[in-house]
């Protein structure tokens, strides 16, 4: 049984990662209606400027909980200039165009941030400082990590003020307005292409989060990195049904804890499998995901 | 008329020669190297037009596609390496385990919208690759080696050179296969629910059926590439089948132009040529080539070569004084009563929008069917065509039950219908829109279509000269060839009248037919409804012009919140004190905007 709410705790941490992660493409995909294949490698690049940051400081005898902070608030700004800037160049001129090609560009984007990272950074594996103590308390002989404790309350606590974002600000619902139907908002008076940015900077700001945390959860970042997650944390957003927002941060857990519970029963070699199933047989039964859409569909 | 916009005809033409002499001479003239390249560049152009069937035609985005691929190619290596048969052999078996695995994965997902259709073959590859790393029987991660090279009448197919022409061989093979495939009324089917998939199931397309073949002959394709890559390699192994894999072979048919067989060609040279070009540039390539795919889609989104519209036909010669509608042979020995309608109702939410309605169509009449917003006139309609399920009641067509029917089967049975809003495909031409609506009058099956056979063309040129009848009909015969998106709405709507006529149905169903057109195209309206009618076809009609409904109805039916109430001549419903309340009378607003509202999301556009 305690291997059971070891699981649980493991699941939940990587789930909230993915939650983090999951939630860019689905608001990503609520507003623009586009799967954004290079949402993921936002999250690696985070990872790598939070890498960077944390190796500088770590010369100049800055306290480590300081040069953690630093480490995370520079990697989710840089990281959200960059998600924005890509958006400006790479997708914003094809909105108007079909789907598929904005599809593509956002597949060029990934290959291009992953061998951006690959040219700058190299192949191998970049190492986080260890900055992690194994310290931690136990119940009933499940050991609890107060760094797992620590990132499951800072994903919380970010996903809380988008959800706060979202629903309680004017320009949060200016966003659920677009989401419905863009060229009401337009009429209405809504800068829709301010908007549309604003999704993909809090996107970023989000994986960049994720990126660093995983980082120093993990501590071996390389670039091939937000291409696994991605694909998960992707998974995790049509799980609990693609456009909605607390769906994603609930399929983020979800595909968290299967993909724990897949390595720690069964064997990791399956993970994959037993996640894709699980999706599978999910859509099957029904379509919408386990939350359904908030975005109706129009015809 | 007869020859529709044959221009520029000669252009592709003389690229195409210069193409394939220069496929056919490269080998004598190029390095083994070079050849290699070509190889690949052909390998991926097979897959390419076989996922340009399911993403490029028929509008499904699939980020699976190398499991098919890969189907093929373990197909190939097992039956060789272990069952000892010669590589013809395993062929077929190829084939027909990626068409099984098409049907396995298309079944219980093809109901599911384009985007969770993505993310499901994206899992079914994933599941695929990871199967063939941790069995035992595929070789685990080391995959199958030594796999013969095939023979082709005693000569072992193993240089590069001879390798590039089986290639070849393979390629013409499914060029030939996907081009008639596509010209066929399938093609169609395909490119009309990419279009407009609702609308397609509504004007008599079996839609999962259509979406289903896709997806196999796609599979079909994928799994004979998978034979040629086995072959080409002699060994094989999970990591030529991965996502990226998937996602490349997709880049291909978005970046060549989707649904353009040169374009997917043109992709597969790029996709597949590009990097080798970019070689001097050594750790940079992949950058590079990133780059320069996302400027590539910047500069053209539409594709390198997009398809072009299929404007040219040669519609049958029709007699120029002829101008009847196809007529209808009246059902002997029916009753008079086309359609029986009795305690139909519908809810949504909490919201009656149709309550226990009662009427009947009687064959040859013109019946309107009219009500302020929100009376539940198009719930009727959609109850009628089987876009929804009523929740209660009876529909009997001819004697017989519909409800629950598909709409395309209701199609079938000789129910057409147009929307409220235009929905046309608005990226075929005008033809092309009609000949789709003539799906449930095939009776020659597809195999026949591909191979060409004579009753299959004999029947297609009956479409043809039918399909230019109605056009004619219709009054727009001079534009059979533009694309429907481009026409004058008053156009489109005629337009969308003789796509409904397509199916020749005894009973045409017309949702708001003068909804946005100017007076003189009311009257033209009211015209072709008389000459409709006249034609042998009973009409019924939601509309809110006053003027065309008093002057063109037999019979009216009055709905007013859910129910019907009045029914009678347009004289007898313009004195009844009921209909001059419902139209007059603002007791109950509110509920018309709610119930206005359920009926917007269900429906309308």
């Amino acid at each position: 049984m305690s291997t059971f709410f070891q699981l649980v705790i493991e699941g939940l941490t990587i789930g909230s990662f993915y939650s983090l992660v999951a939630l860019g493409y689905t608001m990503v995909y609520g507003i623009i209606r586009l799967i954004n294949f290079a949402h993921g490698d936002l999250f690696m690049v985070g990872a790598f400027i939070g890498w960077t940051v944390l190796t500088t400081l770590a010369a100049t005898h800055v306290p480590w909980g300081l040069g953690l902070l630093a480490a995370l608030v520079i990697a989710m700004l840089l990281t959200a200039v960059l998600g924005v800037a890509i958006e400006k160049v790479a997708y914003e001129p094809l909105l108007r165009s079909s789907r598929l090609s904005i599809l593509i560009t956002a597949l060029g984007v990934s290959l291009a941030l992953e061998n951006g990272v690959l040219l700058i950074y190299g192949p191998g594996f970049n190492t986080y400082p260890h900055l992690l103590t194994q310290a931690g308390f136990s119940i009933g002989g499940v050991e609890i990590n107060d760094a797992q404790i620590g990132m499951m309350l800072l994903s919380f606590l970010l996903m809380l003020g988008l959800y706060i974002f979202v629903h309680h600000t004017f320009v949060g619902t200016a966003m659920r307005a677009l989401a419905v139907d863009q060229d009401a908002a337009r009429l209405m008076g809504i800068d829709v292409e301010n908007v549309i940015r604003l999704t993909f900077l809090l996107g970023a700001l989000l994986a960049a989060a994720a990126g660093v945390m995983e980082g120093v959860y993990y501590t071996q970042i390389n670039f091939f990195m937000g291409f696994l997650l991605g694909l998960r944390a992707f998974t995790a957003a049509v799980l609990g049904g693609i456009g909605n927002i607390p769906g994603a941060m609930a399929g983020g857990l979800l595909i968290g804890l299967l993909e724990a519970f897949g390595a720690g029963y069964i064997s990791s070699r399956w993970t994959d499998v037993f996640v894709f199933a699980v999706l599978i047989i999910v859509l099957a039964v029904k379509p919408t995901g386990l939350f359904g859409e908030r975005v109706v569909e129009r015809m | 008329m007869t020859n529709i916009a044959a221009t520029r005809r000669g252009v592709p033409y003389a690229i195409a020669a210069a193409s394939i002499l220069a496929v056919v001479v490269l080998p004598f003239v190029s390095s083994s190297y070079v050849i290699d390249v070509a190889t690949t560049i052909i390998t991926f152009a097979v897959l390419g037009l076989g996922l340009n069937i399911v993403v490029g035609y028929a509008g499904l985005l699939d980020l699976g596609y190398a499991a098919f691929f890969a189907i093929g190619a373990y197909t190939t290596a097992l039956l060789e390496t272990l069952g000892h048969q010669p590589f013809w052999v395993t062929l077929p078996f190829s084939i027909l385990f990626a068409a099984i695995s098409g049907i396995i994965i298309g079944y219980p997902t093809l109901r599911l919208r384009s985007d969770y259709l993505a993310i499901v073959t994206l899992g079914f590859g994933e599941i695929t690759r990871i199967v063939a790393t941790n069995l035992g029987i595929t070789g685990g991660p080391n995959g199958i080696y030594g796999i013969a090279s095939p023979t082709f009448f005693g000569h072992a197919l193993a240089s590069p050179r001879a390798v590039y022409e089986l290639g070849l061989g393979f390629l013409a093979v499914v060029l030939v296969f996907t081009s008639r495939l596509t010209r066929t009324r399938l093609g169609r089917a395909w490119i009309s629910i990419r279009e407009d998939e609702t609308a397609a199931e509504a004007i008599g397309i079996p839609t999962l059926k259509v979406k289903m073949l896709a997806y196999v002959m796609g599979a079909v394709v994928g799994g004979f590439g998978g034979s040629f890559f086995a072959a080409r390699f002699g060994a094989i192994d999970p990591t030529s089948f991965t996502y990226l894999q998937s996602v490349t072979i997709l880049i291909i048919v978005v970046l060549g132009g989707m649904g353009s067989t040169p374009g997917v060609m043109l992709g597969a040279a790029i996709v597949a040529g590009l990097p080798e070009a970019l070689r001097f540039l050594q750790l940079w390539r992949e950058f590079v080539f990133a780059i320069g795919l996302v400027v590539l889609m910047l500069v053209r989104p539409q594709g390198m070569w997009p398809a072009p519209l299929r404007r040219r036909v040669t519609l049958p010669p029709l007699a120029a004084e002829d101008e009847s509608l196809v007529p209808i042979a009246v059902e002997p020995g029916t009753s008079d009563v086309l359609l029986e309608v009795d305690g139909l109702s519908r809810n949504f939410g909490g919201v009656r929008a149709v309550n226990g309605v009662r009427f009947g169509i009687r064959r040859g009449e013109i019946l309107s069917i009219i009500g302020p917003n929100g009376a539940g006139k198009t719930t009727v309609f959609n109850c009628l065509t089987g876009v929804i399920r009523p929740t209660s009641g009876r529909i009997s067509w001819l004697g017989s039950s519909i409800v629950g029917l598909a709409p395309h089967r209701v199609v079938g049975l000789g129910l057409s219908r147009t929307f409220q809003g235009v929905r046309l495909f608005a990226n075929m031409t005008v033809y092309e829109n009609v000949l789709v609506g003539m799906e449930p009058r095939y009776r020659t099956s597809i195999p026949a279509a591909v191979l060409g056979l004579h009753a299959a063309s004999e029947e297609d040129r009956r479409h043809l000269l039918s399909c230019r009848r109605l056009l004619r009909f219709v009054g727009l015969e001079e534009r059979a060839g533009e694309r429907a998106g481009d026409l004058p709405y008053g156009d489109q709507r005629r337009l969308e009248i003789a796509r409904a006529l397509a199916s020749e149905p005894r009973l045409l169903l017309l949702d708001e037919p003068a909804a946005g057109m100017n007076p003189t195209e009311k009257r033209d309206l009211m015209g072709l409804i008389r000459r409709i009618r006249d034609g042998g076809i009973t009409v019924v009609l939601i509309e809110h012009d006053m003027m065309l409904v008093m002057g063109v109805s037999d019979r009216i039916i009055v709905m007013d919140h859910g129910e019907v109430i009045a029914e009678g001549t347009p004289a007898e419903v313009q004195r009844n004190d009921r209909v001059i309340d419902a139209y007059l009378g603002d007791d109950e607003q509110e509920t018309d905007g709610e119930l206005r509202q359920e009926e917007l999301s269900a429906w309308d556009s």
